[in-house]
């Protein structure tokens, strides 16, 4: 790249070592300068929003949990394949997509995540494949004033947990669908009020349920902070030793101070989920006992994924019927 | 009283700390030090493996596979070394990579297909969690500190040996690859038994700090035992109240512990730390420069009463800077060696008695390089008045005579 | 100086002789003639297809004080770890007192090359003469009061009983030397090989070394010796090997240290046959 020595001027060559190796550093700086911001949300973008499904039904969609696989599947009905990229007990926040993952992203004909940075590692992945794909954040339309912030700038993703909260995500699913293949739109419509109205009933029945429990024993102590949502919408205590993503390991004083809560206000039950590792509350529950304070492990919670396919948890509804029955049993 | 999960964490965090410590220093001294970080990533594939073996998450199950994977990764190290020309450094590259490559793709497998059992927090194990430790936990790791420290008691002399000199040893007729291998998986048990409370990274750290931190405070192995494993308990016990205190993550505390001990030995440490190191080089050269000053002296022959020597014509016999000077003989000025008045420098009768003593170990010295060539390598010092604690008396006692 | 080793009475509870078949003992199993105190027969040492060592035939059948001498390269070094044991056979059979090599560790000393070892190691020098009396121990035994004296013994011996608590890093290399000496001297051995010794020391101490090979040839002990300077050969050993790959020539020194087996194992390299002649010469005036 850099011309030899010349034989009139020898120190020609040696002299322009200095501009080449400007010149490659110059646009070293401007390929990395060209990345794409590392972005969960919004994602929609304005190369994709246009595009009408005009292939073979049914429409393939891939999502990220198994929460708003459940979603898209209620109101896309047999017109859609849904299928959730993470599985039962699979932590979306340390989900690292590998080949396989990307290959699907790239075949689906319609991408559904969750948003909020819930899937933590995987903004990269998403950012890219938006820019040739129709990809929504069931989360995006969501009033952001009804949401818990837990930075300046972050909110806290498990919005699930709140049945309505997730009853209103049908919108954004509706609106979608209906945008992408419009011949359908009344099916969808349909389905999307349809299933409207058993999630109202649903959050119904969950607030009724766990006001039946005392209010002093109304505590739910879980390993990682994800029920926040749970605690707002249906009125219990929420607690937890990790922070909101399971990212961070918990420090001694943390697991100290959920000892000394539980044993000073005399609480029955914690709680496991079946994402998250046990060893936290393992520590908690042996702290208890040490202060002579007898406490169980209530059950399973399904926190940040689903149950299996063919069981009951394998569904929203059901998966949030057992939350509710697992947290009333061992609480009352 | 202190809670009971501090206690807890306390006590396992002093006894990991203490025995890795302990058998960390033989790493060290081996030039393996990276070898429990090579394990800890190496125990993937195992833990991953017992998992998918056993059908559901059993501790005992795991720990065995790691452990098989971990010593297998030392396996092919060893194998690397004796019959390829991969060195060290590569050999551990080489199989921390390729196992632990191996760990995430299995891991990927068990994320995605149901094979029953709760598979939450696998991966946990590389990461670790100091701050849950339960007392099961510590009687485990209690227990294999116990068996380390019986280890290289009984095993002492041996270990020493091998580590020094291996060809030796062999000579000898010792199984010096074995005793070499028996380090090595001491190393791997006091690893993968630490992996669940402590995760790669920290276990990693508490092989390495607190033995480095050892050696920079003795000169004999003993010492440098018992130091390395006092230095280790000391980095998880203040990391965990520390923890405690304040509300930081545990295992990350620890690390942080271990490091400022290792710092500060490495600062502070007597004789071998590097301030003392510093302290010690600056006494010799002021002591060279005290010396060739009062030699500049005899030089230019300032006889005892006389006006004294300028500044400058000091400087001119020296080859040190003029700061370098003055400061010289402003100390002898306040060892009571000289007189000066801002220009000029008179000896007092103890400056010339000091010079006289000066100018005989110059002599003497010069007298020795030219009788005993033979010897120069062996004694000669550059601080010339050692000479009579340096030589023996008969040999200077000769020399004068010349 | 005393004699460095007695028969093993000064020490209590020590071994009258090292165990293992020394010639006096062989000769007392059979009516044998005593065996050859080395006998190496067509060794073959080889890195993959390129021989260090080809077809090396040699027998030391009294004790004495053996010389090997070649250019860098010539598998000296390669000849006494393939002895001992240190580095693998391609082919060949190595007997010492008539027995297999690998059955009589108790009888061999070693003095590797002072590069094998970190220096930097935190002992001292007694730690490292007690090494040598290790062999003995056996398994979990702590070197006690005897070894400890005994390894003393050895470090006057050579002239180093006031470095013993130094860290052996705070030496100068003929003090290392010397270290690596006694220690070899505590093994207590009948057959002594030694890695160039010599190289790299302070005169002092090359003239300590020499006064104790010949002490120990005295003694009925046998010393091999790798060395690096032609020029002492004949004042040094009683017998020398010529070493190039091949055994060039294996004898008494007057009769083997010619100019012609010098050619034949350096391949006339001018400076260093001058040196050797001149040494030859020198020698042959003193005599």
């Amino acid at each position: 790249m850099c011309p030899r020595q010349t034989p009139n001027d020898p120190h020609l060559g040696r002299s322009l070592y200095a501009p080449c190796a400007l010149l490659l550093i110059v646009i070293a700086a401007l390929l990395a300068g060209c990345q794409e911001p590392a972005n969960g949300s919004s994602a929609q973008t304005k190369t994709s929003a246009g595009q009408q499904f005009d292939g073979e039904y049914p429409i393939q969609v891939v999502t990220t949990t198994g929460m708003v696989a459940d979603l898209v599947e209620h109101v896309g009905g047999v017109q859609v394949k849904v299928t959730p990229l993470m599985g039962e007990s699979v932590d979306p926040h340390l989900y690292k997509p590998s080949g396989g993952d990307v290959a699907r992203l790239n075949r689906a004909d319609m991408i559904f995540y969750s948003g909020l940075h819930l899937e933590g590692r995987m903004g990269d992945v998403l950012s890219q494949v938006a820019r040739h794909k129709p990809a929504y954040a069931v989360t995006d339309e969501l009033d952001r004033e009804g949401l818990l912030q837990v930075g300046s700038e972050t909110f806290d993703p498990h919005v699930w947990f709140d049945v309505a909260l997730w009853r209103d995500c049908l919108a954004l699913v509706e609106k979608s669908l209906v945008k992408f293949d419009p011949s359908h739109a009344d099916d969808y419509r349909g389905r999307a009020e349809s299933y409207r109205a058993e999630l109202s009933e649903l959050d119904d029945w969950c607030r009724e349920q766990i006001a039946a429990i005392p209010s002093e024993r109304r505590v739910l102590v879980t390993a990682h902070d994800a029920f926040h949502y749970f605690g707002r919408a249906y009125k219990i205590e929420v607690k937890a030793i990790q922070g909101i993503s399971t990212q961070a390991e918990a420090g001694v004083g943390a697991i100290n101070e959920l000892v000394e809560f539980i044993s000073r206000r005399k609480i029955k039950a914690v709680f496991v989920e079946t994402s998250v590792s046990e060893r936290n509350i393992q520590a908690v529950v042996e702290g208890c006992e040490a202060r002579g304070h007898h406490i169980q492990v209530g059950g399973q919670l399904f926190s940040d994924a689903m149950g299996a396919a063919a069981t009951p948890g394998g569904t929203y509804l059901g998966m949030v019927r057992h939350n509710v029955n697992t947290i009333r049993r061992a609480l009352e | 009283m202190i809670a009971y999960n501090t206690g807890v964490v306390l006590a396992g965090a002093s006894f990991l700390g203490a025995s890795s410590g302990l058998i960390g220093a033989f790493a060290l001294l081996r030039r393996r030090a990276l070898l429990g970080d090579t394990l800890a990533h190496a125990a993937l594939p195992g833990l991953c493996l017992g998992f998918l073996a056993w059908g559901e998450r059993s501790l005992p199950v795991m720990l065995a596979g790691a452990l098989a994977s971990g010593v297998a990764g030392i396996a092919v190290v060893a194998v690397l070394r004796r019959f390829t020309r991969i060195k060290d450094d590569a050999a551990l590259g080489i199989v921390l990579s390729l196992f632990f490559g191996a760990g995430l793709a299995l891991l990927k497998y068990i994320q995605t297909h149901a094979v029953g059992g709760s598979r939450a927090g696998l991966d946990h194990y590389i990461f670790g969690s100091a701050a849950s430790m339960i007392a099961g936990d510590v009687k485990l790791i209690a227990s294999v500190a116990l068996v380390g420290l019986a280890a290289v008691v009984l095993l002492y002399k041996e270990f020493r040996l091998v580590t020094f000199d291996a060809p030796f040893a062999r000579v000898q007729g010792w199984p010096a690859s074995l005793l070499d291998f028996l380090i090595m998986l001491l190393v791997s048990v006091t690893v993968i038994v630490a992996l669940p409370a402590a995760g790669v990274v920290l276990t990693a750290a508490l092989l390495i700090l607190p033995a480095a931190a050892a050696r920079f405070c003795t000169e004999w192995l003993s010492a440098m035992l018992v130091l390395s494993a006092l230095f280790g308990a000391l980095a998880g016990a203040s990391g965990t109240m520390l923890s405690a205190g304040g509300g930081m993550p545990t295992g990350p505390m620890i690390v942080l512990a271990g490091a400022t001990i290792f710092l500060s030995a490495m600062c502070f440490a007597p004789r071998r730390g590097i301030l003392a190191r510093a302290l010690a080089d600056r006494r010799l050269r002021r002591r060279i420069d005290d010396q060739k000053t009062f030699l500049a002296f005899q030089r230019l022959r300032v006889p005892a009463g006389a006006a004294g020597m300028t500044f400058d014509a000091l400087r001119s016999e020296v080859t040190f800077s003029p700061g370098r000077l003055r400061r010289a003989l402003h100390r002898g000025e306040r060892e009571g060696l000289l007189v000066g008045d801002g220009a000029t420098w008179k000896l007092t009768e103890d400056g010339h008695r000091r010079v006289a003593s000066l100018a005989r170990a110059q002599r003497l010295w010069r007298a020795f390089l030219v009788e005993y060539p033979d010897l120069a390598s062996t004694f000669a010092d550059l601080d010339m008045e050692r000479i009579d604690e340096v030589l023996p008396t008969e040999m200077v006692a000769e020399l004068e005579k010349i | 100086m005393s004699t460095v080793q007695g028969t093993g009475s000064e020490l209590p509870g020590a071994d009258a002789v090292a165990v293992g078949k020394t010639p006096s003992a062989a000769r007392q199993a059979t009516s044998d003639p005593a065996p050859p105190v080395l006998d190496i027969h067509d060794m073959t040492v080889a890195y993959h297809r390129r021989p260090v060592l080809w077809d090396v035939d040699l027998t030391i059948e009294r004790p004495s004080l053996v010389g090997i001498v070649g250019p860098n390269g010539a598998g000296k070094s390669t000849l006494i770890k393939a002895v001992l044991g240190l580095v693998p056979l391609a082919s060949g059979k190595v007997q010492l007192f008539g027995q297999p090599a690998a059955r009589q560790r108790q009888l061999v000393g070693y003095v590797p090359q002072r590069e094998s070892v970190d220096w930097d190691f935190p002992v001292s020098v007694l730690d490292v003469v007690l090494m040598g009396t290790y062999g003995r121990l056996g398994w979990f035994r702590r070197p006690g009061r005897a070894e400890r004296e005994w390894a003393m013994e050895c470090l006057r011996h050579v002239g180093l009983a006031d470095f013993a608590r130094r860290q052996i890093g705070q030496l100068s290399g003929g003090q290392q030397q010397r270290t690596f000496l006694a220690r070899a001297l505590a093994q207590r051995a009948e057959i002594y090989f030694m890695d160039e010794p010599m190289a790299g020391v302070d005169a002092a101490t090359e003239r300590v070394i020499f006064s104790l090979l010949r002490e120990l040839r005295e003694s009925g002990k046998t010393v091999l010796v790798v060395h690096h300077d032609l020029r002492t050969v004949p004042v040094y050993f009683d017998q020398v090997a010529l070493l190039n790959m091949r055994l060039v020539a294996f004898g008494p020194t007057q009769q083997i240290f010619t100019n012609d087996n010098l050619r034949k194992t350096y391949g006339g390299r001018l400076d260093i046959l001058e040196a050797a002649g001149q040494a030859l010469a020198d020698e042959r005036r003193s005599v």
